[in-house]
C-alpha cells in the first residue's frame, strides 16, 4: 500500500488514518504468526487498530458538516512525512521486528498528536479522538520497549 | 446506451412521469451526462397533491410518538447510507465530497431535532382564566405544504422543511432543483423502509410550471422556498394572493469585518471556508472583506496572507479526496461568475488573483471549473460589491471604523449573514446588537445555525413570518387552536 496522501481535507487525513491502521495491523498479524513470544500482544495491537479506525471515523462522521472547516484544516500536514515501511526479512531477529515496530509507532503517534493539533479549532470530538489514539500509541510503545528489553 | 429517466414518487409509490419534456443531470466535474429528469405535468402535481390531502386526516391522527418513531428509523437509515448519500451530491452537484458528508450531517441533524416532536409540539394552559374556567393552547398541523429546493444544498435544504412538517403531522411534497434531483430520489427511496405511510411525502420533478402550479393549488396551505431574491419576492406576493403560509430564504450578499486585533492564522482558514466553500454558492458564502482600520501594515498582510491562501486552494473534482474545491454547478453558472469578474474589472477593483486562469487536479475538463478569484479596491457600489455572484469571488474592501463596515452592510439590500472576526468582546457585542442581520458570525465564517434553531434572515434575503428549522418551523407547521372549557 502506498501511502501518499499530500492534502490537508478532513476526508484525506481520514482516509490516511485508516489505512495507517490497517497497514500496521497487517504488519502485526503477519508478524504474530512468526514470532509465538509476541503473538498474544500483536494480535493485541491488531484489535486495537480496528478500534481506533472505528474510533476516528465515528468522530468524523458525527462531527462533518459546514461548520467544521473541513476542506482548510490540517494546514501544514504532511502525511507524506509519516510513511512507514512494514517490509522485513522473514528471518529478521524478534529485537530487529520489535525496533522496526517501536519506529512506526514513533511515526504514527507523531501523526496522530500533530492531526489532532491542528484540528483543534474544529469541533470537539475529532481532535479529541484523534489524540486519544495518539495516547494509545504511546501506551503500545511501552509496552514494546518492555518487549525490547526482555529479548535484548 | 438508453440514460436513466427518474421517477416521482407519488402515494409511496415510483412513478414514470407522462411528461415528454425532460432536463439533463450533468456530473459538473466531468461534464457527463448523468441522467434525465421530468419536467412533470399539472395533472401529476394535482395527483401529488391529491395523496397527500387523502393521507393527511390518517397521518395527523397518528400519534406524535409514532410519527417520531418513523422518523427515528428514518435517522438509521440515513445513517447506515451515509457515504452513499454523499457521493450522490458530490457527482451531481460538484462539490466535494467533505462538503457532501457535511450536508449529510446537516440533514440528519434535522431529523434527529424533529424526533423530539412529543416534546416539541406541546401546547400550554392556564387553569382558572376565571371561575371554573380553563384555557388551552393546542398546536395542530394543517395539511399539505410544498417545498421547491435550490440546487445548491440538494440534499440537505428540503430537510430543513420536510421532518419538521411530517413530524407535526401535515404532509409534504418536495419539488427537487431540475439540475440536481437525484440526491432527493436517493433520500425518497428511504421513507418507505421508514414506515411513513403512502401520500405523507411526495417528490414531483420539474421546473417552474410545477413550481407554479404547486403555488397556486388551492389544497396547499404552505410553501417553503429556498432561492433567488427575484423568485423568492414572486413565491411571496403569490402565497399572499392564495393565502398560503410562506417561508423564502432568499439570496445574500455577506460581509466579513476583519479588524486587526485578529490572530490572521487562526481566522483565513475559516475565511478561505467561507469565501470558496461550495464554490461560493451558498447563501451564507463571504462576499466582502472588509478590513477595518488605518493600520496599512495589518491591511497588506491580510491582503498577502488572503491571496496565498486562495490560490492555494486545490480545485478539481470533488470525489477526490485532496480537492478542496470542486467545480461550479453548470458552465452556464460559470459565464456568469466570469461575466461578473469582467464587470469588476470594468468598474476598477484590483484583480489580486484571477481564477480564470485554470489551475486544475486531474485530468477533468474546464467546462465547469473556476479558482478562486480575489479582488481588491472594492467599493459596495460596484457590481461585484453589490450583487449576489454566487462563485468563489472574493472582494476586500476597507472602513475607517466599525460605524463605516456596518454602514457599508446596512447599506446592501440583503440581510442574511454577517461576521466579524476579532479578539475584543466589547467590538463583537455592539456589532452583533447594532447590524441588522439574521445570521451573525463572531470569528465564524459559516453562520450556519444548528437544527434547533432557526435558520434567519432579514431585508431581502428573508420573506415570510417564521423562519424554517427549530421552534419556528414547529410554529410555521401548525396552527394555534385555543379552547376555553367550563363544565356544569
Amino acid at each position: 500500500m502506498v501511502l501518499i496522501w499530500n492534502s490537508i481535507q478532513a476526508a484525506a487525513v481520514i482516509r490516511f488514518a485508516t489505512e495507517v491502521e490497517e497497514k500496521s495491523a497487517q504488519f502485526y498479524d503477519d508478524c504474530a504468526k512468526r514470532y509465538s513470544e509476541v503473538e498474544e500482544t500483536f494480535l493485541s495491537f491488531v484489535r486495537e487498530n480496528k478500534k481506533n479506525v472505528t474510533l476516528v471515523k465515528r468522530a468524523y462522521y458525527g462531527v462533518i458538516s459546514d461548520a467544521l472547516e473541513a476542506c482548510f484544516s490540517f494546514k501544514g500536514l504532511n502525511v507524506d512525512e509519516h510513511f512507514f515501511e512494514t517490509e522485513c526479512d522473514e528471518k529478521a531477529a524478534l529485537s530487529d521486528i520489535l525496533k522496526m515496530s517501536l519506529e512506526m509507532e514513533n511515526n504514527i503517534q507523531d501523526f496522530y498528536q500533530r492531526a489532532s493539533a491542528l484540528s483543534e479549532s474544529l469541533m470537539a470530538d475529532l481532535p479529541r479522538a484523534l489524540k486519544k489514539v495518539a495516547e494509545k500509541r504511546k501506551e503500545r510503545k511501552h509496552t514494546l520497549e518492555s518487549l525490547l528489553d526482555s529479548v535484548r | 446506451m438508453s440514460v436513466e429517466k427518474l421517477k416521482n414518487f407519488i402515494n409511496g409509490e415510483w412513478v414514470d412521469s407522462e411528461s415528454t419534456e425532460y432536463g439533463d443531470v450533468r456530473n459538473p466535474a466531468w461534464d457527463k451526462l448523468l441522467c434525465q429528469v421530468p419536467m412533470s405535468t399539472k395533472a401529476e402535481v394535482d395527483r401529488a397533491v391529491q395523496a397527500a390531502k387523502n393521507a393527511f386526516p390518517e397521518w395527523r391522527n397518528t400519534p406524535p410518538v409514532a410519527r417520531a418513531r418513523c422518523l427515528h428509523r428514518l435517522r438509521e437509515l440515513l445513517e447506515e447510507n451515509f457515504d452513499e448519500l454523499s457521493r450522490v451530491q458530490t457527482t451531481e452537484h460538484g462539490k466535494t465530497i467533505d462538503e457532501s458528508r457535511g450536508e449529510t450531517r446537516r440533514g440528519i441533524e434535522m431529523v434527529e431535532v424533529a424526533t423530539g416532536i412529543p416534546s416539541l409540539m406541546q401546547g400550554y394552559n392556564l387553569e382558572d382564566i376565571a371561575t371554573d374556567i380553563d384555557e388551552y393552547c393546542i398546536y395542530q398541523p394543517l395539511g399539505v405544504f410544498g417545498h421547491i429546493a435550490p440546487f445548491n444544498f440538494p440534499f440537505m435544504v428540503p430537510l430543513w422543511y420536510l421532518p419538521f412538517a411530517i413530524a407535526t403531522g401535515n404532509t409534504f411534497i418536495v419539488k427537487p432543483s431540475p439540475r440536481d434531483p437525484m440526491s432527493q430520489v436517493e433520500l425518497f427511496k428511504l421513507f418507505d423502509d421508514a414506515g411513513i405511510p403512502p401520500g405523507v411525502v411526495s417528490l414531483v420533478h420539474g421546473a417552474a410550471d410545477v413550481a407554479n402550479h404547486l403555488l397556486e393549488h388551492p389544497d396547499i396551505k404552505g410553501m417553503t422556498f429556498v432561492g433567488s431574491t427575484p423568485v423568492g419576492k414572486i413565491i411571496y406576493r403569490k402565497c399572499g394572493e392564495t393565502g398560503k403560509r410562506v417561508i423564502a430564504q432568499c439570496g445574500a450578499k455577506n460581509y466579513l469585518v476583519i479588524l486587526p486585533d485578529v490572530d490572521l492564522d487562526s481566522a483565513v482558514p475559516s475565511l478561505m471556508t467561507s469565501f470558496f466553500g461550495n464554490t461560493g454558492q451558498r447563501c451564507l458564502s463571504g462576499a466582502n472583506a472588509v478590513v477595518v482600520g488605518e493600520d496599512d501594515a495589518f491591511f497588506k498582510r491580510f491582503v498577502d496572507t488572503f491571496v496565498e491562501a486562495a490560490s492555494k486552494i486545490r480545485v478539481g473534482d470533488g470525489l477526490d479526496e485532496s480537492v478542496q474545491m470542486g467545480p461550479l454547478q453548470t458552465g452556464e453558472s460559470k459565464k456568469r461568475v466570469i461575466g461578473f469578474i469582467e464587470k469588476g474589472i470594468e468598474e476598477g477593483a484590483k484583480l489580486l488573483l484571477d481564477g480564470r486562469k485554470l489551475n486544475l487536479v486531474g485530468d477533468v475538463p474546464e467546462t465547469c471549473f473556476l479558482n478562486p478569484t480575489v479582488f481588491g479596491n472594492v467599493t459596495p457600489r460596484m457590481t461585484i460589491g453589490r450583487e449576489e455572484i454566487f462563485g468563489p469571488v472574493a472582494n476586500i474592501m476597507r472602513a475607517k471604523d466599525l460605524d463605516e463596515a456596518i454602514e457599508m452592510i446596512h447599506s446592501n439590500p440583503y440581510g442574511n449573514a454577517v461576521s466579524i472576526y476579532t479578539s475584543s468582546g466589547k467590538m463583537a457585542r455592539r456589532f452583533q446588537h447594532d447590524v441588522m442581520c439574521g445570521n451573525v458570525g463572531i470569528n465564524i465564517g459559516i453562520v450556519a445555525p444548528m437544527a434547533f434553531f432557526p435558520f434567519s434572515g432579514m431585508k431581502d434575503s428573508f420573506f415570510g413570518t417564521l423562519h424554517g428549522q427549530g421552534r419556528d418551523a414547529i410554529r410555521f407547521f401548525t396552527e394555534s387552536k385555543i379552547v376555553i372549557q367550563r363544565w356544569f
